[in-house]
């Protein structure tokens, strides 16, 4: 699973050496070149490693030259497609959960009342970074049992904190001047923040969303362990069988998965931003 | 002049990549020994390109650079830079190093003596009036823009370099710190005789600085380099004229002291002079014809007292020896210009 | 507190085994993260000056860490075998866009006027790199070294999926024998002990950190 970092993350030097703001980023012209970059480099990425996996999956001769373990592991029908949809399933519900706990939460620890425990909360999420995802699932395992469902617990868990960060510092990052001009026009509180500050901060949000959603996708590679199916299974036959297709067969797949949705996720970062900004 | 130019510019030309008109174009310009050559111009005119040519920061694409009468056009330029001092209006100071350290630089990339190094870097920091002991161990970050500014020039000074460049070193400073810097810099020029070649927009302090001054136009052409004297009295074209602005004669006033004038006697607190009341102001002897006028002008007299070095009067100085002393200067300034045309 | 008690109860009984498994952990982590720190300021230094090389450096170690960890591990298995290596492989492609990206950026930011004035004084490029502008981007790609050992270390723990040691092991170890008496206490060691080195190793730099940057730039 690729733990990975909030991409709009680097820092302003004032903020070196607090590890809650170190989260928090400027973004550089450098930045916006390189990912106007990837979001064209991806698609061309995708295709040819579908094209290696395709070309080397016929290859292989599953279901006819191939050993029976291989084709066995490595048929579509009973085996990828299924582990596929499980796999997306997964990934599906839990950054769908992570969403609808992340950014209410993150409204509500942004709120005048309750604004103080905010960097307290950040830097607890950031130091979280180090925490193994493989310890957590199987945590969760003791306590909740085998199956989907716990897979999805875990993950929300694990991939709650980047979407709840940038919720926090999207919303924070809203001109305090734009908020007393709404305020001035006669707008409620509930307006601000519907009409100004949630606006203003979608594109930090959608941000930690891309996040959430390859950490998940990355973590339901590990579903298999605790008996939540995934494409980690394919992976994890390889390595028993000592099968050199089936685990690349399966690690190619994967990786396509993640970098087709990272490249969809950048898209919509791209295209969610309100106009004018 | 016998004296062989400190610098001396060739034709002199720089084209930018990617640009075809020419930021500088056939620039010939000397510069001699220890005097302060202001370049002054409207903003874009390559003012700081002809600066950076000098200490080779960028390349010539046309024309030599000699220095002692040496041509620097090829001499490796980190070398060449060593001996050149360097402040920029930005200053540029090392945040990460400490005023002693950023002004030790050059002589440390000279490889000196320890002892001789912070020996030198007190006399610096004295020299531009910061107390070593004080400021010594601070970082850029804990100063003022002026005392920055002063770090900045010390820190060229670093292995007394023989010619200084500034890029409009003042320019980013307010009025009042900046009026003591520029009085603080020339009080050090009188002692360092460096020859220094000073580039800035604003010609009030181009008059100020300048030995010479050298105007230009578009692409670094030199309309007029002359002494601010001269350039006052006498602009020669219509570019300078509406580049040195309202007020010339004026501030030509400012060349010239009271004591150099043939005054009118005064006739004492109570003498009947002819020409009605009275002056009431005073000034010395030693005051500019520039401040006698304001005296003037203040005291509504158009005469002012002019005091010797006892206080006792010593004469007045009237309206009429102001607009005699301008129309002086523009004679012998037209006498010059006549003359360099009749010669070429 | 009785499962705190039985885990401390574990913890010193297997005490060897515990400060084995974090030193493998550990070496494994800090042996990816110098090579990646060297690899990719070396990388940064390089591209930073150069827009079209940066963007391409930047775009594909971001794609390293898009690509999921055990994928990524089993990728390198072919290659090299199973073990710590296919492991280490892995995390030190996952390790290096923090550092090239922090890298990058505090070249980036370092003031035009200052380089300017680096080089007026007759500094050659390697001075103004090693004396100017490494420096000044010092504070920040340590920050980066910082992430990319927090990353580093977490994702460490599944090495054992590929042969690799580490406090993963004890993860799995209970994983295995889950029902059984002290399952549950092993996996809880090996995920607290992988933090408690995440944070330690972050500390440690942390001070790193802090004593080799100049008090110039502190805010
Ligand atoms: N690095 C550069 N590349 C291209 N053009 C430049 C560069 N630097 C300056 N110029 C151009 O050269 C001209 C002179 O610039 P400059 O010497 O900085 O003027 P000044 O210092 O008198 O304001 C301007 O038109 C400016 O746009
Ligand atoms: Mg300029």
């Amino acid at each position: 699973m690729s733990e990975s970092v909030a991409p709009v993350i680097t820092k302003r030097r004032a903020d070196q050496d607090d590890a809650a703001k170190a989260a928090v980023v400027s973004v550089t012209s450098t930045t916006r070149l390189w990912r106007r970059f990837s979001l064209l480099l991806a698609p061309v990425l995708i295709v040819a490693l579908a094209l290696v996996l395709w070309f080397y999956y016929q290859s292989l001769g599953v279901g006819t030259t191939a050993q029976i373990q291989v084709s066995s592991a490595l048929d579509w029908d009973t085996k990828l497609r299924p582990q596929l949809t499980q796999h997306l399933t997964i990934a599906f519900w839990s950054t769908l959960l992570v969403i609808a706990i992340a950014v209410p939460l993150g409204v509500l620890l942004t709120r005048s009342g309750v604004r103080k425990i905010g960097p307290a909360v950040l830097t607890v999420a950031n130091s979280g970074q180090a925490l193994p995802a493989y310890g957590l699932l199987i945590i969760f395992l003791a306590l909740l049992g085998q199956g989907a469902r716990t897979v999805i617990v875990a993950l929300v868990v694990y991939a709650i904190l980047p979407v709840l960060r940038n919720t926090m510092v999207g919303l924070d990052s809203v001109d305090r001047s734009t908020l007393e001009a709404g305020r001035g026009m006669g707008m409620t509180r509930l307006q601000t923040l519907l009409r100004i500050e949630l606006p203003l901060a979608v594109p930090v949000i959608v941000a930690g969303i891309r996040t959430a959603m390859i950490i998940n996708i990355g973590m339901a590679t590990l579903a298999f362990l605790i008996g939540g199916g995934g494409l980690g299974i394919t992976i994890n036959s390889g390595l028993k069988l000592n099968q050199d297709p089936v685990l690349l067969v399966g690690a190619i797949m994967v990786a396509l998965v993640a970098l087709t949705f990272d490249w969809l996720g950048a898209l919509a970062e791209r295209f969610l931003h309100p106009r004018g900004l | 002049m016998a004296v062989e130019p400190k610098i001396r510019l060739d034709h002199v030309s720089k084209v930018y990549p990617g640009t075809d008109t020419p930021a500088v174009s056939e620039l010939t310009l000397d510069i001699d020994p220890g005097e302060i050559l202001v370049l002054v111009g409207p903003s874009g005119c390559g003012k700081s390109t002809t600066l950076r040519l000098i200490n080779r920061m960028i390349e010539p694409t046309g024309g030599r650079i000699y220095l002692d009468g040496d041509d620097v056009t090829d001499v490796n330029p980190d070398q060449l830079r060593r001996r050149i001092g360097y402040v920029i209006q930005q200053i540029g100071l090392f945040p990460h190093q400490t005023i002693a350290e950023n002004v030790a630089t050059v002589p440390k990339m000279l490889k000196w003596e320890k002892k001789k190094i912070s020996a030198r870097v007190d006399e610096l920091l004295d020299m531009v009036g910061l107390d070593p002991r004080v400021y010594g161990g601070r970082y850029p970050k804990e100063l003022s823009g002026g005392q920055a500014q002063r770090v900045g020039v010390a820190r060229a000074l670093g292995a007394d370099p023989s010619i200084m460049l500034m890029d409009e070193p003042f320019g980013a400073i307010d009025p009042i710190t900046r009026e003591s810097l520029q009085n603080e810099f020339l009080r050090l020029q009188d002692e360092l005789r460096k020859t220094i070649v000073f580039v800035t927009h604003d010609i009030d302090e181009a008059i100020k600085m300048g030995d010479r001054i050298a105007i230009l136009g578009k692409q670094s052409v030199v309309h007029q380099a002359d002494t601010p004297e001269r350039i006052l009295a006498y602009p020669v074209d219509d570019f300078v004229r509406s580049f040195i602005g309202a007020g010339t004669a004026m501030k030509g006033l400012a060349f010239e002291r009271v004591g150099d004038l043939d005054l009118a006697p005064f006739d004492g607190p109570n003498g009947n002079g002819e020409s009605g009341a009275e002056p009431t102001g005073t000034i010395t002897a030693d005051a500019t014809l520039y401040e006698a006028l304001e005296e003037m002008l203040r005291t509504a007299d158009g005469k002012t007292i002019v005091l010797d070095d006892s206080g006792e009067p010593a004469g007045v100085v009237e309206l009429s020896h102001l607009s005699d002393a301008l129309r002086t200067a523009q004679d012998e300034a037209r006498r010059h210009y006549d003359e360099l045309e009749a010669a070429s | 507190m009785d499962g705190l008690q039985s885990w401390w109860s574990y913890v010193v009984g297997h005490s060897d085994d515990v400060f084995e498994a974090t030193l493998e952990h550990a070496q494994i982590t800090v042996t990816v993260v110098i090579l990646a720190t060297v690899f990719s300021v070396a990388l940064g230094i390089y591209v930073q000056s150069r827009p079209t090389s940066k963007a391409i450096a930047l775009a594909i170690s971001g794609i390293f860490l898009t690509i999921p960890a055990l994928a990524l591990f089993a990728l390198f298995i072919p290659l090299v075998g199973p073990g710590n290596s296919p492991a280490m492989m892995a995390l030190f492609l996952y390790a290096i866009l923090p550092i090239l990206r922090n890298t990058v950026t505090g070249l980036d930011e370092v003031s035009p006027a200052v380089v300017e004035s680096a080089r007026g004084m007759g500094m050659s490029p390697a001075q103004q790199l090693w004396r100017v502008r490494l420096p000044l981007a010092w504070p920040l790609i340590m920050t980066g070294v910082r992430i990319s050992t927090l990353l580093t270390v977490g994702i460490a723990a599944i090495a054992i999926l590929v042969g690799g040691g580490g406090l993963g092991v004890f993860i799995q170890g209970g994983l295995t024998r889950l029902g059984l008496p002290n399952s549950v206490e092993s996996v809880w060691v090996g995920t607290v002990f992988t933090v408690v080195l995440g944070l330690a190793l972050d500390a440690v730099l942390s001070l790193i950190q802090r004593l080799t940057s100049s008090r110039g730039l502190r805010a």
